[in-house]
């Protein structure tokens, strides 16, 4: 592992993570890990563990910030048969890099929460479904699962009890919508990565058509603490209504990239600024992408936003993966939505039609900009794509979020967009390389 | 029948063994993939074909499956593909001139194509989630930060090297085959080797 970039020793989820060999069970153990599961699978009720999850108040990190305790209980309850926990690891918004930097510290607690969400909606089994390009991560699980297994921390009894755990891996090969949790369950089934339309719900028929429940890694990583230390302990961080402290991945033109714990409800000028050691010398901030690529950009007039996640998504953008963009001012905002639509272009499922043919349009219009062939008639057309792809006109997140892109970029930034346009300049000093 | 196989027996006889790891048997079709393009480099429409029938799916289908993935590669690649990140972040750090460079250092033109010695090839990838390393790639299951053209080219003489000339790292794709780390970024604290399990 290279040398970890962000918060060693914060409050949650980064706890434990300046001590050496963390990764293997025996420091995990020392430290408290594994505590929560004995305690789950020794003294408590599946009811129970919601009910704490519950009152921790955590919401889902994956980007739709959903309660997680609410998505558990939905799994039906009497149903007969296997139920499934799907890690969802596939993490593959550009800008997000928490969940990798959380595996590779820990895949202890990874799969200790992995389990215990398992307990919870009653079932046995948790896949995790790792994308592939995450060799070193899948290694570390890999070795965890069996060092967990050989303990008999996993298995037909875990710690002398009788319910059943096991965590088991599946790769993914290479997509950006597996991401998307029912084109994660269509690859998990070994099919093509396209979404399925609902209801019905994962909760109801998921994986392999059985109850299913799908989290984030950074989301069940956060399991083991909230039951250690009590959901109300976890309550008493973060905002009146988002709850506790987050990964966020800071990227771009900082002095320290990296992957921060906050409390939510810091701003992003604490970030910026504050962990990530503020911008490159000599350069200003432009813009930054509050929440992975898919969240609607902010200018930099707005730095003093608040993290706080109802806050954000008041302003229409989200905190989504925690990934800040951060961009200066000898950056082409032009530029760097161009490369963006290219990215959702490339990586639409193409089920439906909005966002397989607008991410190509929008490329191809971004591509006629840039070339100094653009006119009135460009603004026009970005404009009419963006909303092409957006207000539900498609199956799944991602057309939206490239529509997001264009619309958030041109709203900030219009004069930028003339200038490319109708005067065939860009102002800014060093453009990105053509994109 | 054929008589002749482009994947080993032993090959097909793992690929039998996977669909029993899943509660549907379909699902083994990415894991088999896998293991094909190991033994392979690539995937022909014959192994995609031996892979189909070990695992009693139709032939379409595995194709439709392989095509969809960008890591499954229908085409041959050199012995040492480097995947490079340009999505936004690593471009903001100079993703784009590190392309170029690399294009010259392995001596090819375009994204695909492969070095007269067999040696190399490069892809443009998305996002591979390390951005606060950026610029970044991916070489022979590791990945590779804050890349420079020293580094880059460092890569290559690395891998040019007689000593790097037996394959470099067995693919830990297998969930049969004991992982071998490869160079570059290693695990300064590598946990102890146990039995693998997918
Ligand atoms: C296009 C798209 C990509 C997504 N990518 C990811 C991802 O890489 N990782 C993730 O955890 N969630 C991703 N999500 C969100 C998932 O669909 C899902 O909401 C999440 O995994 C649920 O876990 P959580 O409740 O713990 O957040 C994506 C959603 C969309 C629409
Ligand atoms: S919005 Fe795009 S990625 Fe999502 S289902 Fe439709 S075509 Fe596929
Ligand atoms: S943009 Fe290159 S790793 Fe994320």
């Amino acid at each position: 592992m290279a040398e970890q970039r962000g918060t060693v020793g914060g409050p949650v989820l980064t706890e434990w993570f300046a001590k050496a060999d963390l990764h293997t069970l025996d420091v995990y153990e020392s430290l408290g890990g594994y505590s929560a599961l004995r305690k789950v699978v020794t003294t408590m009720t599946a009811q129970q563990v919601i009910d704490e999850v519950k009152i921790s108040g955590l919401r889902g990190r994956g980007g739709a910030d959903f309660p997680t305790a609410m998505k558990w209980s939905f799994v039906p309850k009497d149903h007969p048969g296997p139920k499934y926990i799907v890690v969802n690891a596939d993490e593959s918004e550009p800008g997000s890099a928490k969940d990798r930097y959380l595996m590779e510290n820990s895949p202890h607690a990874l799969i200790e929460g992995a389990a215990i969400a398992s307990f919870a909606i009653g079932g046995h089994q948790a896949w995790i479904y790792i994308r592939g390009e995450y060799d070193l991560p899948y290694e570390m699980l890999r070795d965890a699962i069996a060092e967990a297994h050989a303990k008999g921390y996993l298995g037909d009894h875990p710690f002398g009890s009788d319910h059943a755990l096991d965590v088991r891996l599946y790769r993914g090969h290479g997509a950006y919508i597996c991401g998307e949790e029912t084109a994660l369950l269509e690859s998990l089934e070994g099919k093509r990565a396209q979404p399925r339309s609902r209801p019905p719900f994962p909760a109801v028929k998921g994986a392999w058509g059985l109850p299913t429940a799908v989290n984030n890694v950074e989301t069940l990583s956060t399991v083991p603490w909230i039951i250690r230390h009590g959901g109300a302990e976890y309550a008493s961080r973060g905002t009146e209504k988002a709850k506790g402290t987050r990964m966020v991945t800071v990227s771009g033109d900082v002095q320290k990239p990296g992957n921060y714990e906050i409390e939510i409800g810091v701003t992003y000028r604490d970030i910026i600024e504050g962990l990530a050691g503020g911008m490159l010398s000599g350069r200003d901030l432009k813009v930054f992408w509050p929440g992975g690529s898919s969240a609607k950009v902010l200018p930099a007039s707005m730095i003093d936003t608040s993290t706080d996640l109802d806050g954000l998504k008041a302003l229409g953008t989200m905190g989504g993966s925690g990934g800040i963009i951060v961009m200066d001012d000898s950056h082409c905002v032009v530029k760097a939505a161009a490369r963006l639509l290219r990215f959702y272009a490339h990586e639409s499922c193409g089920k439906c039609t909005p966002c397989r043919v607008g991410g190509n349009w929008a490329v191809r219009t971004y591509d006629r900009i840039l070339a100094n062939e653009g006119s009135q008639l460009e603004l026009g057309i970005l404009e009419r794509v963006s909303d092409g792809l957006q207000n539900g006109r498609c199956l799944c997140g991602l057309g939206d979020a490239a529509g997001w892109v264009i619309e958030s970029t041109m709203r900030h930034f219009h004069d930028e967009y003339e200038d490319h346009c109708l005067r065939h300049t860009c102002n800014v000093g060093k453009a990105l390389a053509h994109a | 029948m054929k008589t002749t196989s482009v994947l080993s027996a032993h090959l097909i006889d793992e690929i039998k063994a996977l669909p029993a790891r899943y509660p549907q048997p379909r699902s083994a079709v990415m894991p088999a993939l896998d293991l094909a393009q190991e033994e392979l480099g690539y995937l022909t429409p014959e192994a995609m074909t031996e892979v189909a029938t070990a695992l009693q799916l139709d032939a379409g289908y595995v194709e439709g499956v392989a095509t969809f993935y960008t890591l499954f590669h229908l085409e041959p690649i050199g012995k040492h593909r480097f995947y490079m990140c340009t999505n936004l972040s690593c471009t903001l750090r100079g993703a784009e001139e590190l392309v170029e460079h690399l294009r010259g250092a392995i001596g090819v033109h375009e994204a695909g194509e492969v070095s007269k010695d067999g040696l190399f090839s490069y892809e443009e990838v998305e996002c591979m989630g390390a951005c606060e390393y950026a610029p970044m790639c991916r070489v022979d299951h590791r990945y590779h930060y804050d890349l420079t053209a020293e580094k880059v080219d460092g890569l290559v003489a690395e891998r040019r090297s007689p000593a790097a000339a037996a394959p470099l790292s067995s693919s830990p794709l297998s969930p049969t085959l004991p992982p071998e780390r490869g160079e570059g970024d290693k695990p300064k604290r590598a946990p102890k080797k146990k039995k693998a399990d997918g």
